[in-house]
């Protein structure tokens, strides 16, 4: 019998029995609605890599002092010029910029005073990753850095969209409330001894939607000063160079230039460092690897989960088809006796199943991505960006499923003695 | 047509199973009409069974147009069946969701016939048993009587060299067992090889050759 004729009994036999097809059909359905939603959440997860990754550079190192490093005494340390130096040598870097970080005792404003505010000075270039702000009034410019300008940038926190139960225990800075409450921009701060205007304000990205997930440059910072005031006002923070910094951040533009680039600043700072390698260069790809490493177990649950729900709706089908075999003896002697062959038998069995599970994986498909996007409104995650092969593929996984847990009872009943068959009341 | 060399068909298992046809030998010629009689538990069935190329003999030959068919495999027995031997069973053994036209249809369809192609003959053989009417009717509207009828269309479809009847007028009134008995013998006078089984020996008066059946022995 050709599969048409098959699959024309199938959608007969489907409708006959209501209950019995209902049940196999919500089973893959659900199945096939938690494998989507699993294609989702893994999908999002990438995504947010992704965006995570382009935040932070492709190109991305980290200079650092070395840790337990013991100086022979011939290194000045890690300095801005040593950022500048890198700078004048490979212009076609995207980025380079030093970070000067100072825990101020005493900052200041409008006749509050606060304590431990991390400032950090810097140059414009600051802003050229990581940049998830909206600004207000402007941000630090070169002749800032050129003049030693007083003027800061404070960073406003940016609060939450829908704030969740566990938010309430987070610890919040006394600055940080302060900045939450108060405009400064426009104002004086006084830090330290020296005054500094208050040019620009950034708001930080509301903590649910911030793309930074996790990856913080430099800390909590408040405020942002270009990083030769950072050196001319601040008596306690010169060590051994009157221009040291904590780290240099580097971004090439592009991962295929980091190794390249990552030699040559090596290079550069070893000259300058009177051979010492007192600095240690750290590529940002290892983090983002440690980060898909993470995501990919959480892949790999996800895709057990969604698995083992398939696996229940095919076993639903496997139950149902069986159930229809025991139920249809007769109906198989007569066919064979009027001439079905085995194959017959077997491919009207097998075309149930799939149009059933197709049926439910449609029905799956329905129900997941309502449930999804229900969720992608609740939620702070991307759950919602699903491409058609998702689909499709869940779609596949469903008929597949309804193939291969009707192969066994369709085997049965092809199988069965069609004398046997006949005689069976 | 068909014969039968010292059948053995023992059921369960082969030396210590219940041996249903302790063997038989007899041929049917092309164009026969033969009823087979004896009472329950003779072996009727099993005969017509293997005749009917549903089950193979335990041991013996049996021949169909001068081929060994206990010699072919499932699908080869399959095939030769559906080209050549329509069934009629005494509970008709019609599928109960489909109407009478698509249970007619049935064994064209496994046959591979185009759907047009089948239909038109099947609405043929309806008009022929004198059912044109209630073509599209399920079993479950039709009468016994009717039933029987499309149960002979369905075995016609696929024009068949032989009818096997297995108690065709077993579930029926006396009325339509005289018309289904008149529809038989019409047939076998268009040349058609029929074997009949029964136990009614009015019914095996009708046939032209009459084979008695004991305990799995032709007698």
């Amino acid at each position: 019998m050709r599969l048409v004729e098959a699959c024309r009994t199938g959608i007969r036999e489907t409708l006959a029995h209501k209950t019995r097809s209902a049940l196999s059909f919500s089973a893959v359905a659900i199945g096939v609605a938690s494998m989507l939603y699993t294609f989702a959440q893994t999908h999002g997860m990438n995504q947010e890599i992704d965006r995570a990754i382009g935040l932070i550079g492709p190109g991305r190192m980290d200079v650092e002092a070395k840790k337990d490093y013991v100086s022979k005494g011939l290194s000045p340390g890690l300095s801005a010029d040593d950022a500048d130096d890198v700078r004048r040598s490979i212009p076609e870097l995207y980025m380079v910029y030093p970070v000067a970080k100072h825990w101020l005792n005493e900052l200041l404003s409008a006749g509050r005073k606060f304590d431990n505010v991390l400032v950090v000075g810097t140059t414009p270039e600051w802003s050229k990753r990581d940049w998830v702000y909206t600004r207000r009034g402007r941000w630090l410019s070169e002749e800032d850095v050129r003049q030693a300008s007083r003027v800061c940038v404070v960073i406003e926190p940016g609060g939450w969209v829908k704030k969740p139960f566990w938010a309430s225990w987070m610890w919040e800075g006394p600055f940080e409330g302060f900045l939450k409450r108060h405009d400064l921009l426009g104002k004086d701060l006084i830090l330290g001894d020296h005054s500094f205007r208050v040019v620009g304000a950034l708001r930080d990205p509301p903590m649910d939607k911030d793309p930074r997930w996790g990856h913080y440059s430099e800390g909590n910072v408040s405020v942002l000063i270009p990083v030769t005031a950072m050196h001319s006002m601040m008596h306690d923070y010169g060590q051994k160079h009157p221009r040291s910094v904590d780290s240099i951040q580097i971004d090439t533009g592009d991962e295929r230039t980091l190794p390249l680039a990552k030699r040559r600043i090596e290079a550069i700072l070893k000259r300058r460092h009177n051979g010492e390698e007192d600095f240690e260069i750290k590529d940002s790809r290892e983090e983002i690897e440690g980060q898909l490493k993470e995501t990919a177990k959480y892949t790999l649950a996800a895709t057990v989960l969604g698995a083992v729900a398939i696996l229940a709706g095919g076993i639903g089908i496997l139950n149902v088809t069986l159930a229809a075999l025991f139920a249809r003896i007769k109906e198989i002697g007569i066919r064979r006796a009027v001439g079905a062959t085995r194959l017959d038998i077997l491919s009207q069995f097998v075309a149930e199943a799939v149009l059933l599970g197709l049926c439910g994986g449609l029905a799956g498909l329905g129900l997941g991505a309502g449930g999804i996007a229900y969720l992608a409104r609740h939620t702070d995650r991307d759950l919602a960006s699903l491409t058609w092969y998702h689909f499709a593929g869940a779609f596949l996984i469903a008929g597949a499923t309804g193939f291969f847990f009707s192969l066994y009872p369709a085997w049965k009943a092809a199988n069965l003695d069609p004398v046997e068959a006949l005689r069976d009341e | 047509m068909i014969e039968c060399r010292d059948v053995v068909r023992v059921y369960g298992h082969e030396k210590k199973g219940y041996p249903a046809l302790r063997g038989v030998s007899f041929a049917i010629e092309k164009a026969e009409f033969a009823a087979v009689m004896g009472p329950s538990g003779c072996g009727k069935s099993t005969l017509l069974n293997i005749v009917g190329l549903l089950d193979r003999p335990t041991s013996g030959q049996f021949l169909f147009e001068g081929k060994d068919a206990s010699r072919l495999n499932d699908a080869e027995r399959t095939m030769l069946r559906r080209r050549t031997i329509g069934f009629v069973f005494q509970a008709f053994n019609l599928l109960p969701r489909l109407s009478a036209l698509e249970n007619v249809c049935l064994p064209m369809t496994y046959a591979g016939a185009k759907r047009a192609e089948r239909e038109a003959r099947a609405r043929e053989l309806l008009e022929r048993v004198g059912l044109k009417e209630k073509a599209l009717r399920t079993p479950l509207e039709l009468s016994g009587g009717e039933r029987q009828r499309v149960g002979i269309a369905r075995a016609l479809a696929n024009r068949p060299a032989m009818l096997l009847a297995d108690e065709p007028t077993g579930n029926l009134d006396s009325k339509s067992s005289a018309d289904i008995l008149a529809m038989l013998q019409d047939l076998h006078e268009e040349g058609l090889t029929i074997v009949l089984v029964t136990h009614d020996p009015n019914i095996a008066k009708g046939a032209g050759r009459l084979l008695r059946l004991k305990d799995g022995k032709l007698e």
